[in-house]
């Protein structure tokens, strides 16, 4: 593995290890193919979808709730755009180390949110929201553009950057609404 | 003489049309000056979803524009007109409608 592909899949592990929060081995990121990439940015797309499904099943707050919505309505655009994509380049998104790290961590995320209600579930929802987002945007950054080789696949990731940054802008307005455990929590 | 008639009630200066690109996540551009009877179309060129929603007290609303589609807004009453996209409140934009 070159310097900066080595230097990429540390990247793509810092990724995991702030979506997950809990340790990886950084020695077994993977070097990732285009189909890779692809499989790599659906999944990320479906988790976030994933995880505000869940947040409109426990939130009371209109605006986390209206933030929940756009990140369903969002990545469900982005996802199709993908597949579309896809589609046309007759590529099939490949199943990899860093889609199952991505996995795992979501579902270590959401078993944490679980016993959560109400105002801590809110302030809990978004701290992860501005972490996953930002861990994503680097991702797309550091991994996913530089080692993406299909022209039109990094059009896409590109394209969807600015979506990102403003999810992470909004997320980290909300929860600076919500204020902190200590104002807040009963 | 018809013609300066014409002129003089305000039929010489017809409505026009202006355009507001929707992309990377910013109302393109982010403050345009139309005058009063004049059309405001925008067009959605992002990946995600859009609306251009008015936020002050005369009430309007382009609808969610999903990539391609657009909407549109006739400038009626001077003065400034903000808006944001619902979707995205961290997105602003203004009209400013002047005189015809």
């Amino acid at each position: 593995m070159s310097r900066s592909r080595y230097q990429a899949a540390l990247t793509v592990a810092a990724l995991v290890c702030a979506t997950s929060l809990h340790a990886q081995n950084t020695a077994t990121a993977p070097d990732l193919s285009d189909p890779e990439v692809a499989h790599v940015a659906v999944t990320a797309n479906s988790i976030d979808i994933d995880m505000a499904k869940f947040a409109l099943t426990r939130t009371h707050n209109a605006a986390v709730k209206q933030f929940a919505q756009t990140m369903i309505t969002d990545h469900s655009a982005v996802n199709a755009q993908a597949a579309a994509l896809a589609q046309k380049l007759g590529v099939t998104p490949a199943d990899n180390a860093v889609s199952q790290s991505l996995l795992s961590g979501a579902k270590q995320a959401r078993a944490s949110l679980e016993p959560l209600r109400s105002a801590a579930f809110d302030r809990a929802y978004l701290d992860r929201e501005v972490a996953y987002h930002q861990a994503v945007l680097d991702a797309i950054d550091k991994v996913l553009v530089p080692t993406t080789e299909n022209a039109e696949l990094r059009k896409l990731l590109t394209d969807v950057r600015p979506a990102i940054a403003t999810h992470l802008e909004h997320a980290r307005q909300l929860r600076g609404q919500l204020g902190s455990p200590s104002r807040t929590s009963k | 003489m018809i013609v300066w008639l014409l002129v003089l009630l305000g039929f010489g200066s017809a409505a026009t049309t202006h355009t507001v690109e929707i992309r990377g996540m910013e109302f393109h551009p982010a403050v345009l000056t139309v005058a009063a009877g004049d059309t405001v179309v925008w067009v959605n060129r992002d990946i995600v979803p859009h609306t251009a929603t008015a936020t002050g007290r005369t009430k309007w609303d382009t609808g969610q524009l999903t990539q391609g589609q657009t909407g549109r807004f006739i400038a009626h009453a001077r003065g400034t007109a903000r808006y944001a996209c619902t979707l995205h409140p961290t997105m602003h934009g203004e009209l400013i409608i002047t005189n015809n």
